[in-house]
């Protein structure tokens, strides 16, 4: 405890040149300026490192294993200089009732490596979620540690200094929490009242997950839109940064997944590409340093940043249809119907009205 | 030969002012625009042969260019319908054409009257310068409009997630429905019904025109409907001008 990030490094013996090609580097990955270079190394110094608890629930560890595939900076950079990840039920080496302890140990004298943790850095903190959380039949449905999941979702926030959820199950509630959601699974900002920071995605770029940890530790809260999502990685469509655009715009479509215009790599929007209604950065920081990403490689997006994603019709079609008693029928048919419908009854109206009102002319003439 | 003499007397009821008419021919060619240019966004096609991108871009229709049609004639929308609020304030009539009275009993006599007539039940109806059916149809279409402008210029805005627009509607809007892909299906839905809408209304008013012979279907290009000698019509002062009112009844 009290290390800055400086101080840490120079213990790893990274030299004074690579911290600085570091804090150029996660700069750009904030989406700061290149002016900001000096206030990120000055914060690097100065600041202590932040413990994380890295909580996990409803979920399929596909979060973290993006995460430890973060490129810049490298995770094993950060997991062992950059941010003191105290507590995490997957990536440590220990394991075992004395690691996983929240509680108990206490009242028994013998303390838990977690019960430990959250005594020393009470209010200090980074809290990340990962993964939904089951309320149904009383959180039965998420054991951990031999504790409702629920329970330490609620519990471990008390204390924490900033809420983070990772993946789309904590942010959104995710897959378990699709229709019909049999385990009445819930995001984790339904259980608390602190403020909570929104990382969503199936799994979220690496790159984006670390660069919001990045910017909590070194100066807090990034700006957040009305959901709760950094707006930095969060701020805009993936429609409006993809490289397909110009087939867009130029109304070049693909109208089948293996057609002609599919291997041209035209917009994939007509097959149900949810790039115009998803936000996130895979347009513009793409996967895996830049390599690809799902519309680089030829599917649409599935949108799966976006809020319950799993419930919004076929991914490959292009709007959901409108639900009428055990069929699914598109809107634009549903609307030719509804006027063809209207257009009869219109011409029946006409003709009763021909009849009914025949003879009035003579009548007022 | 005599001629056919009418023996009925009409009077010359002036009703809509210019400013009205032209505002309701504006709506309705924005409202056409925005309809075609909609489906076609909903589900694009591309018209010529295709050689390339840049190809693409010389053929008047692209997606690029509808959605500019799109956009403008949705600000004609937005504009129109904020020049019909000042109306609305300015003017005590115009803001009534508009505005159901439900709290009065001659006004829901007049809906179940209109219905009858509609129905073939009755001849005619109670004497009416606007029918309350109608009356009341055109402002939940008036709430229709308003709602395409506002999720329109909402998915509009978020292009520029910074912008005046994305600040004024689009986050809030994003965070209520939960996501876009539901604001695209509630704004394409919307958008039929509005379609539905003017299908009856068109018919509605031909019908009016040819039983009622209150010259509905000029009333919107001249102002002026035409009532039979000794019609007092209930809604008078509410949707009329004063001497308007004045005149039918015999007062000046």
């Amino acid at each position: 405890m009290g290390k800055t990030y400086w101080e840490a490094f120079k213990e790893a013996g990274i030299s004074r040149r690579e911290f600085l090609k570091f804090a150029t580097y996660i700069t750009g990955l904030m989406g700061l300026a290149p002016s900001m270079v000096p206030k990120v190394v000055e914060a690097l110094e100065t600041k202590e490192r932040i413990p994380v608890i890295w909580l996990h629930g409803l979920e399929c560890t596909g979060c973290t294993e993006s995460f430890i595939r973060s490129n810049a900076p490298y995770a094993s950079d950060l997991l062992l200089n950059v941010i003191t990840l105290e507590y995490d039920e997957t990536l440590p080496a220990a394991a075992g009732i004395l690691y996983e302890e929240n509680g108990k140990m206490v009242r028994s004298g013998l303390v838990g490596h977690l019960d430990k943790v959250v005594e020393e850095y009470k209010g200090k903190y980074i809290l990340v979620y990962e993964g939904g959380v089951p309320l149904g039949n009383d959180g039965r449905y998420c054991i951990v540690a031999g504790r409702p999941y629920k329970e330490d979702v609620i519990e471990l926030a008390k204390h924490a200094a900033v809420l983070m959820s990772v993946g789309t199950c904590a942010s959104w509630g995710g897959i378990q929490a699709a229709r019909p959601n049999p385990t009445h699974s819930v995001p984790v900002s339904d259980l608390v009242n602190k403020p909570l920071i929104k990382v969503p995605g199936c799994p979220p770029i690496p790159e984006v997950i670390t660069g919001t940890i990045l910017h909590l530790a070194l100066f807090g809260m990034p700006p957040l839109d009305d959901q709760g999502r950094p707006k930095q990685f969060f701020g805009n469509r993936i429609h409006d940064t993809c490289y397909r655009r110009p087939f867009f715009n130029a109304g070049q479509f693909v109208e089948k997944p293996d057609d002609d215009a599919a291997k041209k790599g035209w917009c994939l929007y007509k097959i149900g590409c949810r790039g115009p209604t998803t936000y996130a950065s895979c347009g513009n920081l793409r996967w895996f340093g830049g390599i690809s990403y799902p519309i680089q490689s030829g599917a649409p997006c599935i949108g799966c940043a976006d809020k319950n994603f799993w419930d919004k019709g076929p991914f490959f079609q292009r709007e959901k249809g409108i639900v009428l008693p055990n069929v699914e029928v598109d809107a634009d048919k549903v609307g030719v119907a509804a006027a063809a419908v209207t257009a009869g009854a219109l011409a029946v109206h006409a003709i009763a009205a021909g009849i009914r009102h025949a003879g009035e002319k003579d009548d007022e003439h | 030969m005599i001629p056919n003499v009418v023996k009925k007397s009409f009077y010359r009821f002036y009703l809509f002012q210019p400013g009205l008419r032209i505002w309701h021919w504006v709506q309705f060619l924005a409202i056409f625009v925005l309809f075609f240019t909609g489906l076609y966004i909903g589900n694009p096609f591309f018209i010529g042969s295709i050689l390339d991108p840049t190809d693409a871009y010389g053929k008047a229709l692209c997606m690029d260019l509808i959605r500019l049609i799109h956009f403008a004639a949705g600000y004609v929308l937005l504009f129109g319908f904020i020049y019909r609020l000042f109306l609305m304030v300015t003017k005590k009539s115009h803001f009534w054409l508009l505005i159901p009275k439900f709290w009065k009993g001659w006004f829901w006599k007049g809906i179940f009257d209109v219905l009858l007539f509609y129905t073939f039940i009755k001849k005619s109806h109670i004497p009416l310068v606007r029918n309350p059916l109608a009356r009341t149809a055109y402002f939940f279409v008036m709430l229709l409009i308003l709602f395409e402008i506002w999720t329109g210029f909402a998915m509009y805005g978020l292009s520029n997630p910074d912008g005046f627009w994305a600040k004024f509607l689009g986050n809030w809007t994003l965070a209520l429905f939960g996501s876009e892909y539901e604001l695209h299906f509630w704004h394409h839905v919307v958008a039929w019904i509005i379609a539905l809408f003017v299908m009856v209304h068109v018919y509605m008013v031909f019908f009016n025109d040819f039983i009622a012979k209150e010259g509905e279907l000029s009333s919107m290009t001249s102002g002026v409907k035409f009532f039979p000698e000794g019609h007092l019509p209930y809604d008078c002062d509410d949707v009329a001008s004063k001497e308007e009112c004045k005149r039918l009844k015999g007062e000046t």
